[in-house]
């Protein structure tokens, strides 16, 4: 029954996750870029945005039409809002990647100490992890798996701590200051990719639970208390 | 992010119960047609039934106002209690049930008199003759339906549309003062301007009445419900085929955290 609904229902789905791997291998460059500061790559990044923006459209469009001709309830119901706030998700990642590279552009050739750089790569590798395991627990309607991604974002957000410490103690002249602010920024900008990737998990629980929580509440951090 | 929601999202608070109903079965000629249904039916609510044909829920509405009474072979038993009373005890009398308890049918059905004389039929036969006219134009206001027919009084009913005979049904239900109206199917005959404005009228009417719909319409429930009731159709151990109620709860909650699997798959069209 209503075969036309759920063929455009696992459409829009697979359109999401055609969206995060394309989010996927902007993250992918993005970091390639930052290891080797390659402005030509950072370009790259900066370019392929529109294609991660034409995806969000489709499926914004897509719901609306959704939401008007098939009226869904329950399950769902859930699985249309959770969609709808996973695309949204998904462009603002995408829009991090966009923003590292400018910054990254910013920068003089070289201008990044090799110190810094080294503490991107974790952070990094953890954010593509967390990318990969937000879809893939959406995809399974995994909840455990979505609340694993609080600790992974713990991880992340204990380098970018490390990365605004390492840039406090650089000293020298004016180019170097500017390259430690321009790192704090980028290292912020991944971090914000681990707080989308969480988001996507609250709305795998939204969509299998039934009801929204917060798996962690940045304004109530120790409960309410 | 979307913001927290209460406990209970879209919670009803119960207020005072007008039909308490414990293990309601109707039978037609010994075949069990609803079985051991039991709910509570709250006052200035909009109650609705819904559930795939044959589930019984025509056949259970119609055990508010002992319109079963009327069909030969029907058998109504268990527990039917309207204000704290028993609705089939000896001395009540049906007729008096059914002025406290209207009823308007699927296929708008004004008598072949003028519209005045359409409502007025009922408060003629209860003896409630004072200030008739004020009653028919009381009742035409509440139906929304004075604006559309105070200049044709005298016109016979059956030359309004088929919106409007509908809600000519239910002034003439409204004109002997009911506490509750039972709307079995009342918009399925009408096109989508006319079953809005039914809709409109029974939110509205809801304020001073107790309002029970049975409705194939699952999104007319979604729309106006306080409550509704999901009923289905299952194969019992003899081998008969039964309507039971599966699930009850507050309207928001059946559409979109329905707790019984059943339910989940009649809503979104899934099976049912």
């Amino acid at each position: 029954m209503r075969t036309e609904f759920q063929t455009e229902l696992d459409r829009l789905e697979a359109l999401l996750q055609e969206e995060a791997d394309l989010v996927a291998r902007s993250l992918r460059n993005t970091l390639d870029a930052l290891k080797v500061q390659d402005s030509r790559l950072a370009d790259e990044v900066i370019a392929s945005d529109d294609e991660v923006d034409d995806h969000f459209l489709q499926v914004d469009a897509s719901i609306e039409t959704l939401l008007a001709r098939q009226a869904p309830v329950a399950t769902d119901l859930r699985l249309v809002l959770s969609m709808l706030h996973i695309n949204l998700h998904l462009e603002r990642m995408a829009d991090q990647c966009v923003n590292i590279a400018k910054m990254l552009k910013s920068l003089q050739p070289g201008g990044l100490p090799e110190e810094l750089i080294d503490e991107f790569e974790p952070m990094g590798a953890r954010a593509e992890q967390m990318v990969r395991v937000a879809m893939d627990s959406f995809a399974a309607r995994d909840l455990d798996r979505a609340e694993s991604l609080v600790d992974l974002d713990n991880l992340i957000d204990d380098c970018n701590r490390a990365m605004v410490k390492r840039v406090m103690g650089i000293g020298g002249d004016e180019g170097q200051r500017h390259a430690g602010l321009m790192a704090v920024l980028m290292s912020r900008c991944i971090e914000r990719i681990g707080d989308n990737a969480v988001d996507i998990g609250e709305q795998t629980a939204f969509l299998v639970s039934g009801s929204f929580r917060e798996f962690q509440d940045a304004s109530h951090p120790n409960g309410g208390e | 992010m979307r913001p927290q929601q209460d406990p209970e999202p879209g919670s009803t608070a119960d207020g005072e119960v007008i039909f308490d109903i414990n293990g309601a079965s109707v039978a037609y000629d010994d075949k069990v047609a609803l079985r051991d249904v039991s709910l509570k039916v709250f006052k200035n609510e909009v109650t609705a039934f819904i559930g795939p044909s044959g589930c019984g829920k025509s056949t259970f509405i119609r055990c508010f106002n002992r319109m079963n009474d009327e069909i030969h072979g029907a058998e109504v038993t268990g527990d039917i209690r309207f204000h704290g009373e028993d609705l089939y005890a000896p001395a009540v009398d049906p007729i008096d049930v059914r002025r406290r308890i209207g009823m308007v049918f699927q296929k708008p059905n004004p008598f072949p008199k003028s519209v005045y004389d359409n409502i007025a039929f009922g408060p003629r036969i209860q003896g409630m003759k004072r200030g008739l006219d004020e009653r028919v134009e009381r009742a035409l206001h509440q139906a929304s339906l004075w604006d559309e027919v105070h200049d044709r009084l005298d016109s016979n009913a059956l030359g309004l549309s088929g919106g409007q005979q509908q809600r000519l049904c239910i002034a003439r239900c409204l004109a002997v003062d009911p506490e509750v109206i039972l709307l079995d199917e009342p918009c399925s005959a009408l096109d989508p301007i006319s079953t809005s404005a039914i809709e409109d009228l029974i939110v509205d009417l809801k304020r001073d009445y107790t309002i029970v719909i049975v409705t194939h319409n699952m999104q007319q429930a979604a729309r106006i419900a306080d409550r509704t009731a999901f009923f289905s159709v299952e194969t019992g151990s003899n081998g008969q085929r039964n309507g039971v109620l599966v699930e009850y709860d507050n309207t928001s909650t059946i559409f979109t955290t329905p707790s019984d699997p059943r339910t989940e798959g009649y809503v979104t069209g899934r099976f049912g």
